[in-house]
């Protein structure tokens, strides 16, 4: 705060300096406040200057002291984000920019200009954002034209930090002339030059028809034959393949196959190079192609290697050794066969070790956290291998550590952890030491904290006793409730997911406790929430509640009948898929039980009305094309009309009236042979209970 | 039964090593000389290690007359090492600042993207004040320049610590942080200054012929193990020395 209170008196004392306008070199204050001045002042001074004598004695004296001016502010910006954030306070970044748009300045001034600049929009956002918002752009790009070498180097140079900010715009080489720009820079002989279209081309790629655009524009091909530049501007090309084929199956295809497979060997040849980042971005361009198009990466050895590497490259120093698990993590997602792989180049140890010898405030220890997780969420003796004592007492740790990314991936590690209940219960874990931690992370102040530790409450409560049992006496089930009215719908997804599995096979007199902690009516607002997936969840955990234990059904249709007719309406307005399976497997489960029950389940399906034109919803499940709906429905069917009695052959009068029974009938040869096998007990039963009738 | 058998397998490898360890082979000096004089090596590829040596370790009157000499072009113009020795001498008499605005006109997104060598340079420069005996600027600069550095990293703040603590004792030289006063801190920064310039002119930033001399080192130390030839135990003359056996 002094710095802004002084900083608001001094520009106008040294203001009145220049005053003394040609001799502006008394004023030689190097405070920013100062030097923000002079750089003012100097500014318009050497403009009017200039316009009437070129090269007069006091315009190459003002401009002699603006050059001064740039690089003192220069040398205090770079590396120092204090310095930055005071600058940009004091307004400099406009006058820094006015410097280069100035048609009077010197070359001198210009390169000055341009790396002041560039370092603005290095590591502050906000520094991007008055560089963008000045107009740098503009100017430095069409200084890239400019005779004198330097100019051209430094504008390059600033261009690049501009580019590798998230702020700066997109520049799709689809509008008007910008691919003849990207490919004029491509074909520059400055390697400066060359490698600010390498990062345009990182930064700005993102749509497949960009993608494709570039392709068919000769654009990889060029930047393989830039590989035989300097290293850095090698890694540069890399970065900028690896953009054009993300995601992107045609360009993956057509990359692997350029220059029959020649293209994509000089890229394979490259996993093995001197420079670590160089290994890297090939490891990361290689997963990118081998995410886009599996067909052209089925080299299981490649793939070995690529692991290998990786797991090397967590040995370096710096930003390549903090990026490389999060790279094996996207290697071996979703893969069990590169997992195992990963498992047998003895990952999971490496990781570990690394992990104990790092501080856990590092970004590296994060990206390894992450990476020994995805390593745990198939393998089962990956789990076991990473719960040695040391890595137990870590994680815990790293629960209750001050940064919020370190919490995140510790509560990641333990979720796939936790999907073992053998490890969780035979490890080194206790459910006192790590329950209490993460149910505290339930009221923490990043939701994406939240987030992690409902994933692995989530994996826990599966688990049964003693976790259970902790869990349910930790406080942590009201948290949750708290959680499933948040306004944010991941949050309320996880919680009441979370409460589905700790419903799970939960005993009678537990299920009352959370019944009565969540209330009924939070629970109809939940089957009616805006978001289906959660509606989804919920209609599971009435699902849990109510299997096994025919009293709760009370829960459902009891209590003027709020809850069921919140699934009532949902199934009636036909909501996802996943709602309506959910949804009959509740009635389904209700149906099972006393008469009342039955009956209440039969109003929701047939209700009363008094137009009876419209088919009952049921007609409609039996007729859909995603078999678990129509299993779920045949079950519940098959549940109102049995046992045999005077009641169910009731129902089946009801039902066959409705449409119900004729549309099962049509179903006895349904391609689904669990579906087909339930539809013949339906029609049995009515067999059963109609010969009843009969008698 | 599958236990037992590799155990036995083990007892039998270690059987053979012993009986192996007590017969090495023996190499005899003209033997090893004439195999040595099988391999080629062009003399071309021994100029560039040489080059590279001398590039990266800055040594840029003996690369010119090199170049001359041998033919051998240098793998980055001299003119830069001209002026990555400008900075590494600026770093290593003291002159902190100067270093950082040649390094900064040099490239200016070296410091930008290397914050842990600005770090270290801001150090060196608390380091050389502290040195000088001027104690009130030490003080300023510690708390308005690198008290920000300390609150971004965890790994900063501790060594601003023991930076700021050279203030507190009166014979700084054996205090317990004495070290950092010492020439070898100089010679640590300037050596990473070396090595970011290096790197930022797309150079690797060790020269080949100290690793070549390790792998060299390795491999004599694996062949010991097996067989008795003239060794090389003095690596500036090079000399073979005859097999003790």
């Amino acid at each position: 705060m002094p710095a802004t209170a002084s900083g608001g008196a001094r520009p106008e004392e040294a203001a009145e300096a220049p005053s003394a306008s040609t001799s502006a070199s008394v004023c030689m204050g190097t405070r920013p406040e100062e030097l923000a001045a002079r750089l003012a002042a100097a500014g318009p001074a050497a403009g009017a200057g200039a316009g009437c004598v070129g090269a007069g004695a006091g315009g190459a004296e003002v401009e002699h002291e603006r050059v001064r001016a740039l690089r003192e502010i220069k040398n205090q910006i770079i590396g120092n984000r204090t310095k930055k954030l005071l600058y940009l306070r004091l307004g400099a970044v406009p006058a820094v920019v006015a410097a280069l748009a100035s048609p009077v300045s010197s070359p001198a001034a210009l390169v000055q200009a341009a790396a002041a600049a560039g370092s603005f929009a290095c590591g502050v956002d906000d520094g991007a954002r008055a560089v963008l918002d000045a107009g740098a752009v503009g100017h430095l790009t069409r200084l890239l034209a400019h005779p004198d070498e330097k100019v051209v180097d430094a504008s390059a140079r600033a261009l690049r930090m501009i580019y590798q900010s998230r702020l700066a715009p997109k520049f799709d080489v689809n509008i008007g002339k910008n691919m003849d720009f990207v490919l004029s820079l491509l074909n520059s002989e400055n390697e400066n030059v060359t490698e600010l279209a390498a990062t345009i081309i990182s930064h700005s790629c993102e749509s497949s028809a960009e993608q494709l655009s570039l392709c068919s524009a000769g654009v990889p091909q060029k930047l393989i034959s830039l590989f035989g530049g300097s290293m850095n501007l090698r890694d540069a090309c890399l970065d900028s393949i690896t953009a054009i084929i993300r995601n992107n199956r045609e360009t993956a295809s057509r990359f692997a196959s350029m220059d029959h497979g020649k293209v994509f060997r000089s890229v394979v040849g490259l996993i093995h190079d001197r420079s670590p980042r160089t290994r890297l971005l090939t490891c990361l361009c290689l997963i990118a192609l081998g995410h886009a198009s599996p067909c052209h990466f089925q080299d299981k050895q490649i793939k070995t290697k690529l692991i290998m590497v990786l797991l090397e490259l967590i040995e370096e120093p710096g930003q390549v050794g903090d990026e490389a698990p999060l790279a094996l993590t996207t290697l071996i997602k979703d893969s069990l066969e590169l997992q195992k792989q990963a498992l047998m180049t003895n990952a999971v140890e490496k990781l570990s070790s690394h992990l104990l010898a790092n501080p856990l405030e590092t970004r590296r220890a994060v990206t390894i956290l992450l990476a020994l997780s995805e390593l745990c969420s198939k393998l089962e003796e990956s789990r076991s291998q990473l719960m040695s004592v040391e890595v137990s007492t870590l994680i815990l740790e790293a629960l209750k550590h001050d940064w919020a990314d370190i919490r995140v991936a510790a509560c990641s590690c333990l979720k796939n952890i936790s999907r073992s209940p053998k490890v969780l219960s035979g490890g080194r874990l206790s459910c006192d030491t790590v329950i209490a931690p993460l149910v505290q992370l339930l009221c923490d102040s990043s939701t994406s904290v939240q987030v992690a530790a409902l994933g692995a409450i989530c994996n826990i409560a599966v688990n049964l006793t003693p976790w259970k049992t902790v869990l349910l006496h930790s406080g942590a089930v009201s948290q949750l409730v708290h959680l499933s009215k948040s306004m944010d719908p991941t949050l309320r997804l996880k919680s009441v997911w979370a409460l589905r599995n700790i419903m799970f096979l939960l005993s009678p007199k537990d299920k009352d406790f959370v019944v009565k902690e969540l209330t009924l009516s939070t629970l109809s607002s939940l089957i009616c929430d805006s978001e289906h997936f959660v509606q989804e969840q919920t209609l599971a955990l009435v699902h849990n509640l109510v299997d096994g234990y025919l009293e709760s059904a009370n829960y459902v249709i009891g209590e003027d009948g709020m809850v069921i007719d919140a699934i009532s309406r949902q199934l009636n307005n036909a909501s996802a898929p996943g709602v309506c399976i959910q949804g009959m497997f509740v009635l389904a489960n209700i149906a099972a039980g006393n008469e009342l029950s039955k009956e209440a389940v039969m109003r929701v399906i047939l209700p009363h009305r008094t137009d009876c034109v419209k088919p009952t919803f049921v007609v409609k499940f039996l007729q859909s094309k995603d078999k678990q709906l129509r299993v779920a429905t045949l079950w519940c069917l098959l549940n109102l009309i049995y046992p045999k009695c005077d009641a169910s052959s009731g129902r089946v009068v009801r039902l066959q009236n409705s449409g119900v029974i004729p549309q099962v009938k049509n179903m006895i040869n349904d391609p689904c042979l669990d579906c087909k096998l339930r539809v013949r007990m339906v029609l049995e039963h009515c067999v059963d209970n109609a010969d009843d009738c009969f008698m | 039964m599958f236990l037992s058998r590799i155990v036995r397998h083990d007892l039998d490898s270690i059987d053979s090593l012993s009986s192996m360890a007590s017969s090495k082979k023996v190499v005899t000096r003209e033997e090893w000389e004439r195999k040595l004089r099988d391999v080629k090596i062009r003399k071309e590829d021994m100029n560039r290690l040489v080059m590279n040596f001398l590039v990266t370790e800055g040594f840029v009157d003996a690369a010119e007359k090199f170049r001359v000499e041998s033919g051998t072009q240098p793998e980055i113009d001299l003119a830069t090492i001209t002026e990555r020795m400008e900075v590494k001498r600026a770093v290593q008499s003291g002159n902190v600042q100067e270093a950082i605005e040649k390094i900064n006109d040099l490239n200016p997104t070296i410091l930008d993207t290397n914050p842990q060598l600005y770090f270290h340079l801001q150090q060196q420069k608390l380091i050389e004040l502290i040195r000088a005996g001027k104690i009130s600027e030490a003080l300023e600069f510690a708390q308005e320049e690198l008290a920000p550095r300390g609150e971004e990293n965890q790994t900063f703040l501790e060594e601003i610590e023991k930076t700021v603590a050279l203030l507190v004792f009166e014979d700084v030289k054996n205090c317990p942080y004495g070290e950092l006063l010492d020439v070898s801190q100089r010679l640590k920064t300037a050596s990473e200054v070396n090595a970011a310039i290096l790197t930022s002119q797309s150079h690797e930033k060790d020269p080949k012929l100290p690793s070549l001399l390790k792998m060299l080192l390795w491999t004599q130390n694996q062949l010991d193990e097996k067989a008795a030839y003239p060794r090389i135990n003095d690596f500036t003359t090079a000399a073979l020395e005859d097999p003790s056996i």
